[in-house]
């Protein structure tokens, strides 16, 4: 038609690539200082160099905060998956008091971290638990189990009733019906929700330096490092990180995210 | 939804083992929790002890201390304008995600998502050293002419948290702009251009008033966000740039203050709930296409 639309286009066109260059600004500069020499500001583009790596492999404090984090995550996945799974198999098909036990859940989620934080801080010194990996877990946990509650009950609320009414009708007792039949059906939505509450538990860093003993986790490690600036090693641990966690989000989306705009476009 | 056809297996003998954990979890672990915290809110310190017994001194000083109101609305007035610049900055581009076909709308929304990601820590680290001194920011201002030598605008203040959350935040504002952008019905804005409207009046009158639950959202969603981080004013702000958050994480470092701390969350979450209510207000309505 006119000039005007093709211009306004060209305008939001300019507009999404500055917001996408402004998103990933920050992830560039670690990577990037991982791979090239940086001094002053100025990235030495002559001298590729994988040194940051190699003196990644000996930094043991990191090391150590990295394996904390995956312990804690691996504990955080089981008992939210546990726990979102039970709840959402309770709540869904219920009626009295539901979506107040719902709001109790989604609580730690929509309220700062601060707040959820401090909550569960001074919880644990009433009840007089002393702070350790144990509390994280459980921060994370409470953190993150309204992720998994929804996902699970989303599948829950989608499959069909004549599933579990043909099972009945063959003859399957309540126990077959659920190993054989619901399990299987949920099994996608647990898997995609146990990656995204590994996620969450993987880069929380609020509720976790409120909670965390002297053993922690690697962002609180990082957080308590940047007072003083980065050594180069830790770019290399930034980059590598970010690869897993986008192949991690891929691996999410095959769970999760076909299924929903399949339902969305028919 | 009751009886056989429903699938709920955890009836018969677990049953009541099963009722008492799903009510008791959530009472125990968040419930109670924000429950003795509210209760901390009306206690008192004396000499580094807390003083069981209730008082409203934390509110009262709250209210009347020269230093906390003032930092408290120019926190919010920071949140919003927050929210403001990732709206601006969102709003543009969730709509030239939807006037992409199928496939390439939902990669580059993807794209724009994996930021999300990257470790906050390291995102907030990085960011200051693209604002810094020596920044990015300033080479490419100086190289463009704009100012003549490198400047500390944006390093240790208020402008410096506000360009952080920002940059931090704007990928939860492009989501629900673009999910409601998304269910206004082709058939309208075709409708709107067969009666002769121009492209602007079809965006003025159609596509603007109908994406406004999700422009609601997306305001609710990064103020909330915003106003809760006490990392980031932490690591950019500086001495000048003192916010809400800050004050009330040092309550329980520093100050060791925890009743005050306490009740210094309670107005904290007043705020937040009023805003997460504020935008399921404005931000429901969704359903406008089915």
């Amino acid at each position: 038609m006119t000039v005007a639309p093709r211009l306004s286009t060209l305008l939001l066109a300019a507009i999404t690539i500055l917001v996408a260059a402004l998103l990933y600004s920050p992830l560039f500069v670690p990577i990037v200082s991982s791979f090239f020499p940086v001094a002053r500001g100025e990235v030495d583009w002559s001298s590729p160099t994988v040194s940051t790596y190699v003196a990644l492999a000996a930094n043991h404090e990191i090391l150590l905060a990295l394996r904390t984090t995956l312990v804690v995550g691996a504990c955080t996945v089981v008992l939210s998956v546990a726990g979102g799974t039970l709840l959402a198999l309770y709540y869904h098909g219920r009626r009295a008091g539901r979506s107040l036990l719902q709001f109790i859940i989604f609580l730690p989620f929509l309220m700062p971290p601060i707040i959820s934080g401090l909550a569960l801080l001074i919880f644990f010194r009433e009840i007089g638990i002393e702070r350790s990996l144990l509390t994280v877990v459980i921060g994370h946990t409470v953190f993150v189990l309204a992720i998994v509650y929804r996902t699970v009950l989303t599948r829950l609320q989608s499959m069909s009733r004549t599933l579990v009414e043909a099972s009945y009708d063959l003859g399957a007792t309540k126990w077959q019906t659920f190993w054989r039949v619901i399990l299987p059906n949920l099994s996608s939505a647990m898997v995609g929700g146990a990656i995204l509450a590994f996620a969450l538990s993987f880069d929380e860093t609020m509720i976790t330096i409120l909670v965390t003993g002297t053993q922690t986790t690697l962002p609180v490690r990082l957080w308590a490092m940047m007072r003083l600036g980065f050594s180069p090693d830790i770019n290399a641990l930034v980059a590598l990180i970010l690869m897993f966690t986008v192949l991690l989000c891929a691996l999410a989306a095959r769970f999760l995210v076909p299924r929903q705009i399949a339902t969305q476009r028919s | 939804m009751s009886g056989t056809g429903s699938p709920q297996p955890l009836n018969g003998r677990w049953s009541p083992l099963v009722t008492v954990l799903a009510f008791a979890l959530p009472a125990i672990f968040v419930l109670a929790p924000l429950a003795i915290f509210l209760v901390y809110s009306f206690f008192s310190v004396d000499q580094g002890q807390i003083v069981y017994a209730p008082t409203l001194a934390n509110y009262a000083r709250f209210f009347t201390d020269p230093v906390f109101l003032p930092v408290f609305w120019r926190t919010i007035v920071l949140c919003l304008s927050v929210a403001a610049i990732s709206i601006l900055l969102a709003y543009p581009t969730a709509y030239f995600l939807t006037t992409l076909e199928g496939r390439w709308r939902y990669a580059l929304l993807m794209l724009l998502m994996v930021p999300l990601l990257m470790s906050y820590v390291i995102k907030i680290y990085a960011i200051r050293s693209i604002l810094g001194l020596n920044g990015f920011l300033n080479k490419a201002l100086v190289a463009l002419g704009i100012i003549t030598e490198p400047s500390t605008l944006f390093v240790f203040n208020m402008n410096a948290i506000l360009l952080t959350l920002t940059l931090l935040l704007i990928p939860f504002a492009i989501l629900p702009i673009f999910l409601a952008l998304e269910r206004i019905p082709q058939v309208l804005l075709r409708a709107s251009d067969d009666l002769g409207a121009t492209g602007l009046q079809t965006f003025l009158r159609i596509t603007l008033p109908l994406s406004m639950p999700g422009v609601a959202s997306a305001a609710s969603f990064v103020f909330v966000l915003a106003i809760g981080d006490f990392l980031t004013p932490q690591m950019v702000g500086g001495i000048s740039g003192f916010t809400f958050g800050r004050i009330l994480y040092s309550q329980f470092g520093t100050a060791f203050n925890w009743p005050f701390g306490a009740a210094l969350s309670v107005a904290l979450a007043v705020v937040v709930i009023l805003a997460i209510l504020a935008g399921e207000r404005f931000g429901r309505n969704r359903g406008t296409s089915h």
